[in-house]
């Protein structure tokens, strides 16, 4: 019982990693129905901007705040440089665009860093917590805090702002959205903040999580991400909340706990297939 | 002139839809196009609007040219477009497609007076405000995509096909609206429509279109008279 607590806390805490990933992905499906492969490139980045600026200045904030601003950038220049022009095109051209800026960025990462997997020495100031005998650790804490802050955050701008109504009604008519006189393109760009943001902050709480910092870090997110939001339906962002909380807690139990003999990662994979079987508009997605 | 527009010609490709259409509205006016369907009247709404991009020709509102501006600088400056089939956004609630509608506007209309009025003109709205759109039934989402550019107190309302799909009870009530909108609120509409015989009823001033131009004109008791409409778009 103990040990399965423990492995339902570790799942959790993975599937609000990639729940956090994930979202930038069914937000900007949501948006511009492009499968935006390179947004794991941009948690990847995060990841080591967070690194860089902690080791400068060492403040872990200002690590979280210069790695998020510093990808919102690179989501905003990918979206009006790679996107933008490709719109026109089927949508499997501005894929491929996507795939290419995806490569790009990890070989960036490679020359600028090198080739090396890059320790993360820092502390998330979280209190552990004891319950009863069983210990939820602070790093553990950090990722359910932070996680739950951001889920709210974008709740609140999504539901509550007139940004955030702008960024529904973009998402379900853009033609007629920009003939309601809202700046549909500034709309897209806002969505890709968001979204860029929220991957920096997943890279620097995994490169924390796991200590690791590596140029090819985001190459599993990349495929796994795609997997979640069809299953938690595409550009549904409840969906893909759902989707990873349920993905990251199946890995740990099913693979971590019960041993069934499956590769960790091939899970996903498995549950979106039987998504497209039968269940093809994913769990909370529309027809 | 509150809209002029100077040889509009609108193309889809290689094909041309619209080809070198002029026409114009004064403030205060109600003035249709009608046509049959695919003779371009959609088009010329839209391109009016900014929805669809213009190949030649040049489209003055407001004493400003707008031809090349996009759609949401033309909706800022006071035009609004109830579009062909609503349109509305399905999963927005009704009241937040009528939020829509006021983006940007909060602070410069009274927003709760407006709804008040609205209510007062669409009655099934206020009943289903937290009811996502796509529930409602052909007739109210039209009537919530008429109450969506309301909302902003536009200077010009763009209306297209707003009889499509419609029952004749409801086109009549969604015609007679318009009518009272112009003559006691002063707003001045365009309106594109296949039914000839409702929307010339209301209007001052008509164009018909065929395939792409502007074939007759002129007042609209004069053109419900005329022989040669009233053969091809009256039925008699």
């Amino acid at each position: 019982m103990h040990l399965f607590i423990e492995q339902l806390l570790n799942g959790i805490a993975m599937g609000s990693i990639y729940a956090l990933v994930t979202l930038g992905l069914a937000l900007v499906y949501g948006i511009l129905r492009i499968l935006h492969v390179a947004h794991a490139a941009i948690y990847t980045v995060g990841a080591y901007v967070g690194l860089a600026v902690f080791k400068f200045t060492g403040s872990l904030w200002l690590g979280f705040g210069g790695a998020m601003v510093f990808c919102s950038v690179l989501g905003v220049a990918i979206e009006r440089l790679v996107y933008y022009p490709l719109l026109k095109y089927p949508p499997y051209v501005p894929l491929i665009g996507s795939i290419a800026v995806m490569l790009g960025i990890e070989e960036l990462c490679r020359l600028v860093a090198g080739p090396y997997i890059l320790t993360f020495p820092a502390r998330l100031p979280f209190a552990a917590v004891h319950l009863g005998s069983v210990t939820i650790s602070s790093t553990l804490m950090a990722v359910y805090a932070i996680t739950a802050l951001v889920l709210a955050v974008l709740w609140y701008i999504t539901s509550r702002t007139e940004m955030g109504l702008a960024m529904r009604a973009t998402s379900q008519d853009m033609a007629i959205a920009d003939a309601m006189g809202i700046n549909s393109h500034q709309v897209v760009s806002a969505t890709f903040v968001l979204g860029s943001s929220i991957a920096a902050v997943a890279g620097v709480l995994v490169g924390i999580y796991y200590n690791q910092v590596y140029p090819t870090m985001g190459a599993v997110p990349a495929y796994k991400t795609l997997a979640l939001i069809v299953v938690g339906g595409m550009g549904s962002v409840p969906g893909a909340v759902i989707a990873s909380l349920l993905l990251g807690v199946a890995e740990t139990l099913l693979i971590g706990y019960a041993q069934i003999p499956l590769p960790r990662d091939a899970l996903a994979f498995i549950a979106m297939i039987a998504v497209l079987m039968w269940r093809s508009e994913g769990l909370l997605g529309s027809k | 002139m509150l809209l002029e527009v100077e040889d509009l010609h609108i193309a889809y490709g290689d094909i041309e839809a619209v080809s070198g259409v002029s026409f114009g509205l004064e403030q205060g006016e109600l003035v249709s196009i009608i046509g049959a369907n695919g003779a371009g009247k959609t088009s010329i709404l839209n391109a009016l609007m900014g929805v669809v991009g213009v190949k030649k020709g040049r489209i003055m509102f407001a004493g400003k040219e707008i031809t090349r501006l996009p759609a949401f600088r033309r909706a800022r400056s006071g035009m609004r477009i109830v579009p062909e089939r609503a349109r509305i956004f399905p999963r927005l609630t009704v009241h937040e497609n009528l939020l829509v509608g006021a983006y940007g506007l909060r602070k410069k209309i009274d927003l709760d007076s407006r709804l008040k009025w609205l209510y007062g003109l669409f009655p099934i709205l206020e009943k289903r405000l937290g009811q996502p759109a796509s529930t409602m039934s052909g007739g109210e989402q039209q009537q919530l995509a008429i109450a969506r550019a309301l909302i902003s107190s536009p200077g010009l309302l763009l209306v297209d096909e707003v009889s499509m799909g419609l029952m004749p009870k409801l086109v009549d009530g969604v015609f007679d609206l318009l009518y009272r909108l112009n003559r006691e609120e002063g707003l001045t509409i365009l309106l594109v429509e296949q039914n000839a015989v409702a929307s010339l009823e209301i209007s001052g001033r008509a164009y018909v279109l065929e395939t792409g131009s502007l074939v007759h004109q002129g007042p609209a008791d004069k053109l419900a008279q005329d022989p040669r409409i009233r053969e091809v778009y009256l039925g008699h």
